[in-house]
């Protein structure tokens, strides 16, 4: 199936013993923006560090436009057009916000062999890093140390940062953790903007049902190590082993 | 728009304390070559300070910027020292030619050594540049036949021409290229990279860094800067020796780098610098006071890892810029 963009074929995998997931397979379509929920310690991140080459299948494979990246080293599935945000913030706290941009430009344009240009006068890359951080709304604090901003807006550039790499598919892992209400609805606007803009395939992990339901084409639940439902928020929300394994009663 | 007013002045009146450093470093051997053997002897002294210097800011490119701890320096420092000892002493070759050849052969052992190093993280890391670094001191000391063993290899001419004068004039000028050339590595993409994976390792693989390879690269680098500080250190002592390689002599540039500040390109040659310094004013001030060197030693770098964590450099940049807001 070509337009897939991404295929989990059929993947288990067992820290120490414990089996997180067994012969797990689904596939993501291009262009797509779809959700995974499921329960605590279900493997949500996991799947998520399988995909981006942190952690490496037992068995199975992941077939990303046609070729398996499953065992690849996480800079290498980078390269192939995967990126992503992290649950817990993961940016370069002692640099500043639009250095951030820029050594990932950098990296990007495989610039990093330069010895000789100051990386401060790289004109079209610091453009370009402005522009980013336009079209994040983080621009007025471009020239802050990251480490000093808001909890909400290091995640905003932890997602920017991610979209520096101009990514085939990008992978957010619960953008709005630890965020007030407003800032959670701020960022998923955010989200849904950037999508809607550039064009991506985009897979989120999320807690908030108001916003897996709101803004998803596609949710897929992860429970009991595997994929338990996948479908349309308005069938996930009317499953009956869903609403019993994870959503509860009231839904 | 990258600088306030703030910075920007006080960038440019550290440009002008640099220019006047340079200026007097340039003047000084002449004040000193006037004053007898005294004189002789702090220019002997400040030469060594100069060499001790580059050695700490090269270490530097992996402590400070690349925030990863080697304990095995001494080992492209001592095979610079050798490389030069060797090629004058038993290959005949002349000092332009056996210089050169040092930062060469110490960033070759480098690139051996750190090709397996870079592997390995934080502690594991630092304890394996430390066994290398044990290993390549145990065979010098060995190979009796080939490096002279414990006696070490002395006796290395000096060409005619350099007078203690010229000596430190000719080691400053060096200092100063590798200085620069440093300054344009820090601030390159490169070193924006090396600074990236030291902020934070695992995000840097996520945003496409071959976090090995650039850590490596920067290891050869660092061990390329300090086999000409070794090979300068041996023309001179005239000799080179297997202390030059000997563990301890990693901790140096360590202690300097702490006391100078880690964050600064020029922070460990200060360090160093401040370090010979003091141990030689001790020295002077009464024989016993050596003997408590290490103690004397020990409560420095306590006070400057409690209550001066970015060094004397950092102090200095603290008290500058307070004074102008």
């Amino acid at each position: 199936m070509s337009d897939h963009i991404l295929r989990i074929e059929n993947v288990s995998k067992s820290f120490e013993g414990h089996q997180v997931f067994s012969n797990v397979s689904f596939a993501i379509e291009e262009g797509e923006l779809s959700a995974i929920i499921g329960p605590n310690g279900a493997g949500k991140t996991t799947m998520f560090n399988l995909i981006t080459g942190y952690h490496v299948p037992d068995s199975g494979r992941i077939i990303f436009q046609g070729r398996d990246i499953a065992g690849k080293q996480p800079f290498d599935i980078v390269r192939l057009g995967i990126a992503r945000a992290f649950q817990r913030t993961n940016i370069f706290p002692r640099m500043t916000v639009i250095e951030n941009i820029v050594t990932t430009l950098i990296t990007k344009n495989r610039g990093n062999l330069n010895v000789v240009t100051p990386s401060k006068n790289l004109k079209q890359i610091r453009d370009r890093a402005y522009e980013i951080l336009d079209s994040v709304g983080l621009s007025d604090k471009a020239h802050q140390l990251s480490g000093t901003l808001a909890h909400g807006n290091q995640k905003i550039l932890d997602i920017a940062v991610a979209l520096t790499l101009e990514p085939k598919l990008l992978m957010l892992d619960e953008p709005t953790a630890g965020m007030s209400p407003e800032e959670r609805w701020k960022t998923i606007d955010l989200v849904k903007e950037l999508w809607e803009r550039i064009k991506i395939t985009m897979v989120y992990i999320e807690h908030d049902m108001d916003i897996v339901f709101g803004i998803s084409q596609k949710v897929r639940v992860l429970c009991y190590k595997t994929i338990l439902a996948e479908g349309t928020p308005k069938e996930i929300s009317a499953n009956q082993q869903v609403i019993e394994a994870y959503l509860g009663e009231e839904v | 728009m990258d600088n306030t007013n703030r910075d920007r002045s006080s960038t440019q009146s550290a440009k002008w304390l640099g220019a006047a450093l340079i200026a007097a470093l340039f003047i000084l051997p002449f004040v000193l070559s006037r004053m007898g053997t005294t004189g002789q002897y702090w220019i002997w002294v400040t030469t060594e300070m100069i060499i001790m210097g580059l050695f700490a800011m090269s270490l530097n490119l992996i402590l400070g910027f690349g925030g990863m701890v080697s304990f095995g320096h001494a080992a492209f420092f001592g095979m610079g020292a050798y490389t030069v000892a060797l090629l004058m002493k038993k290959a005949g070759a002349p000092l332009y030619l056996a210089l050169p050849a040092a930062p060469v052969v110490a960033a070759l052992t480098a690139a051996i050594i750190g090709w397996f190093c870079v592997r390995l993280i934080g502690l594991y890391f630092a304890i394996l540049t430390l066994a290398f670094g044990q290993l390549l001191y145990m065979i010098v000391f060995q190979w009796y036949t080939f490096t002279g063993g414990d006696d070490g290899i002395h006796g290395i001419p000096r060409p005619e021409m350099l007078t203690p004068v010229n000596y430190y004039l000719l080691c400053l000028i060096l200092f100063l290229i590798c200085y620069f050339l440093m300054r344009m590595i820090v601030n390159s993409s490169f070193g924006l990279t090396i600074k990236t994976i030291r902020e934070n390792m695992e995000r840097s693989k996520f945003i496409g860094i071959h976090v090995r390879r650039y850590q490596w690269l920067n290891f050869i680098i660092a061990g390329a800067f300090a086999g000409l500080a070794g090979g300068l250190l041996t023309e001179l002592n005239r000799f080179a020796q297997t202390d030059f390689l000997h563990w301890s002599r990693s901790a140096e540039p360590i202690l300097a780098s702490l006391v100078g500040g880690m964050f600064s390109l020029a922070g460990p040659a200060v360090g160093a610098a401040v370090l010979m310094f003091l141990k030689i004013v001790l020295q002077q001030a009464h024989r016993s006071l050596v003997e408590l060197w290490a103690i004397i030693l020990g409560l420095v770098l306590l006070a400057v890892v409690l209550f001066l964590p970015t060094g004397l450099v950092g102090l200095y940049e603290k008290i500058f810029s307070r004074s102008r807001s």
